[in-house]
């Protein structure tokens, strides 16, 4: 049997090539496994790629300084397929084969509410962009999180907003969703109170025409109708209330009435129509720092989110000094709220991790309570001018 | 609520005419062929972009994106057929047909990858709805109306009084003997495909019309156009038509009595209705 003995020139031409190769290389250890879920394909295929765009751009900014606790972060992303059955299967396999600590980006209630149990089951970290107030009552033991303000907060906001402009006769139109039945609640409660008459329609969604719905929900003579669906069925409905005549006004989430909506649909048939969202921290220099990774003018509050949750996740790994999905739970908010320095970014957050930090992202302050709930929002009001959204105040 | 019936019958005579298009393609192909090609949902996807890619992209009017949705899915689905189907139909329909759905995955993903996500919307003004009696009907509904029964025409006269068409129908009523006749059943079966599968394009352009098209479209409707092939009978051409309208009226109809939530349990309703008393549907003339 040979021995490998080394010797000095071979020790010394190992040592200076060691030197030459890029931190991340030098880093120790396994890479840590963070994965991305969002909708590439489906209703929500339209947010998914940026969203998961500017969580790799993060990654790749803190791999090349060095990774966290010496060591690469390798994202691993997968589609849910606007599908929970697909982010079922996909999540498992991120769990079970990849072994990821985190998963991050999940989008769409029943999206969130299916994968949810895997993750709690897991002791794997599940950050989301999904608004209803049923996933935070799940018996998740803190393991979701979300950044995304909760329905009954966000429903509150706008209605008591909208209350105040006088309408007198208002309707609800939306498809079954986790959603539905807390929003037509929240508006009905905020609006009887104000003295209108409301009314509330569940649909079907995704059909090819909503035409008879329209001739239903005309029969109230609506002075305001608020839309509870998603993009697809806007369009149809925003069309079929066009043809309809309808001159009252039409309030609607921003995701139900997006850009790609409005690109796809005539100026006066958007025109008008009151978008409702929750305001990434719009000015501050998280938001500007996840548009510079998109190369966007604007990142849009779901990839302003995601920016959030992996910078998150690196932070509380870092101030745990380990990487398992239970080391993420339990120093989440040591990074994200109280005394610390306020940082916007895992690079800058990660020289000060030892001081304490406080991160303030894109999305907002991200101080969560004890639900998972972020517990401060301000609402965009925007009004659609010439294909345009343009911000107004209620 | 019962004086929106009549406004409900229109809107569900407008959009059965919608859904009869795809699915006389579809029941002409099953009639020729015997086997659910289920790759009609991303084919009328690809036609409603080949429409669109002719009228937005090079500024077709919407008559001749008609024929370029017609011309492309006609096309692509001979090709599809003739790698993927084909060589498996030896194997039983069912084989052929779960290939089918497999057709359906690769072909919106090519439109997705070709295209991307986002929805799109053809150049086409937007005109308010005409206004009789009590009743308002869209412009551009009427026209869609019209394009439909005019390919509806065209598909009757061409099975009815040429020679290709009574091949078809020869091969759809006994393939063995209309063989034994000197009709080559291969090619009798890519020209029912190539007809089925451009009408079957031709509908989704005309399904995209009325609304936004995004790679998901044909996948949408693919429940209620086989709910009107199943209704009208499985292969017989009025029988999709009648099928379409059974469907289209009854869902809109069903608002009268139902929450719009329950719309396509109505479509499917009908198929347990009909397939119970008449397992060949309302005109089928075979039981498959």
């Amino acid at each position: 049997m040979t021995k490998f003995i080394p010797n000095r020139r071979a020790v010394l031409a190992g040592m200076a090539a060691t030197l030459a190769t890029p931190a991340i290389l030098r880093a120790s250890g396994a890479p840590i496994k963070l994965a991305t879920l969002t909708p590439m394909t489906g209703v929500g295929g339209s947010y998914g790629p940026s969203m998961r765009d500017v969580m790799i751009g993060v990654v790749k900014e803190v791999n090349e300084a060095g990774g966290v606790l010496g060591r690469e972060i390798e994202v691993i992303s997968d589609d849910t397929q606007t599908s929970p059955e697909a982010a079922v299967r996909a999540a498992r396999k991120l769990i079970d084969v990849d072994g990821v600590s985190a998963i991050m980006g999940t989008w769409a209630s029943s999206i969130t509410t299916a994968v949810a149990p895997l993750a709690w089951e897991s002791k794997t970290m599940l950050l989301c962009t999904s608004g209803s107030d049923t996933i935070t009552l799940l018996p998740h033991k803190g393991y979701v999180v979300r950044t995304q303000p909760g329905s009954i907060l966000q429903t509150t906001v706008a209605a008591t907003d909208l209350s105040k402009k006088g309408y007198k006769s208002v309707v609800w139109m939306g498809p079954q969703s986790p959603f539905a039945e807390v929003s037509i609640e929240t508006y009905k409660n905020i609006f009887e109170a104000a003295g209108a008459k409301f009314s509330s329609m569940i649909y079907e969604a995704d059909k090819a025409t909503y035409r008879s719905e329209v001739d239903t929900a005309l029969r109230d003579k609506p002075d305001m109708i608020v839309f509870g669906g998603y993009a697809t069925d806007s369009t149809v409905l925003l069309r079929d209330l066009w043809q309809a005549s309808y001159e009252g006004t039409i309030s609607a989430q921003g995701y139900a009435v997006n850009q790609g909506v409005i690109d796809s649909l005539p100026a006066e048939v958007t025109n008008g129509v009151i978008t409702t969202a929750p305001a990434p921290a719009l000015g501050s220099t998280g938001f500007a720092r996840a548009s510079e990774i998109l190369g966007v003018e604007a990142a849009d509050p779901y990839s302003a989110q995601c920016y959030d949750h992996v910078n998150l996740v690196l932070l509380a790994m870092a101030k745990a000094g380990e990487t398992s999905g239970e080391a993420v739970r339990d120093h989440l908010r040591d990074v994200s709220q109280g005394e610390g320095m306020k940082v916007s970014s895992a690079l800058e957050g990660l020289k000060h991790i030892s001081e304490g930090v406080n991160y303030e992202g894109a999305s907002g302050a991200c101080t969560f309570n004890d639900k998972g709930d972020v517990t401060e929002m301000t609402m965009l009001y925007s009004e659609i001018k010439d294909k345009k959204p343009v911000s107004i105040d209620l | 609520m019962l004086d929106l019936l009549p406004q409900f019958l229109l809107n569900g005579i407008i959009y059965g005419a919608l859904l009869a298009v795809p699915a006389v393609g579809f029941s002409a192909m099953f009639s020729v062929l015997r086997f659910p090609n289920f790759s009609v949902a991303s084919q009328a996807t690809v036609g409603a972009f080949a429409g669109y890619a002719a009228n937005v992209w090079l500024g077709w009017p919407i008559l001749l994106a008609v024929v370029a949705a017609f011309l492309v899915s006609a096309v692509i689905g001979v090709i599809v057929d003739e790698v993927a189907l084909r060589p498996l139909r030896k194997h039983g329909a069912l084989t052929t047909a779960i290939a089918s759905i497999a057709g359906v995955v690769v072909l919106e993903n090519v439109v997705r990858f070709i295209f991307g996500n986002d929805m799109r919307g053809y150049d086409l003004p937007l005109v308010r709805d005409l206004r009789f009696w009590d009743l308002r009907i869209g412009p551009q509904q009427i026209n869609n109306l019209l394009i439909a029964l005019g390919i509806m025409a065209v598909i009757f006269a061409v099975l009815r009084f040429t020679r290709i068409g009574k091949a078809m129908r020869a091969v759809a009523d006994n393939p063995g003997l209309a063989e034994l006749k000197g009709i080559d059943s291969i090619q009798i079966g890519r020209l029912a495909v190539f007809f089925g599968m451009g009408i079957v394009g031709t509908g989704g352009l005309l399904l995209g019309l009325g609304n936004s098209i995004d790679p998901m479209l044909g996948f949408r409707f693919f429940l209620p156009i086989f709910a009107a092939a199943v209704v009208g009978g499985l292969g017989s051409t009025p029988g999709a038509v009648l099928g379409a309208m059974v469907v289209g009226i009854g869902e809109e109809a069903s608002l009268l009595l139902l929450s719009p939530a329950y719309k396509s349990a109505v479509g499917f309703l009908f198929i347990v209705i009909v397939l119970s008393f008449r397992p060949r549907g309302i005109l089928g003339e075979r039981a498959y």
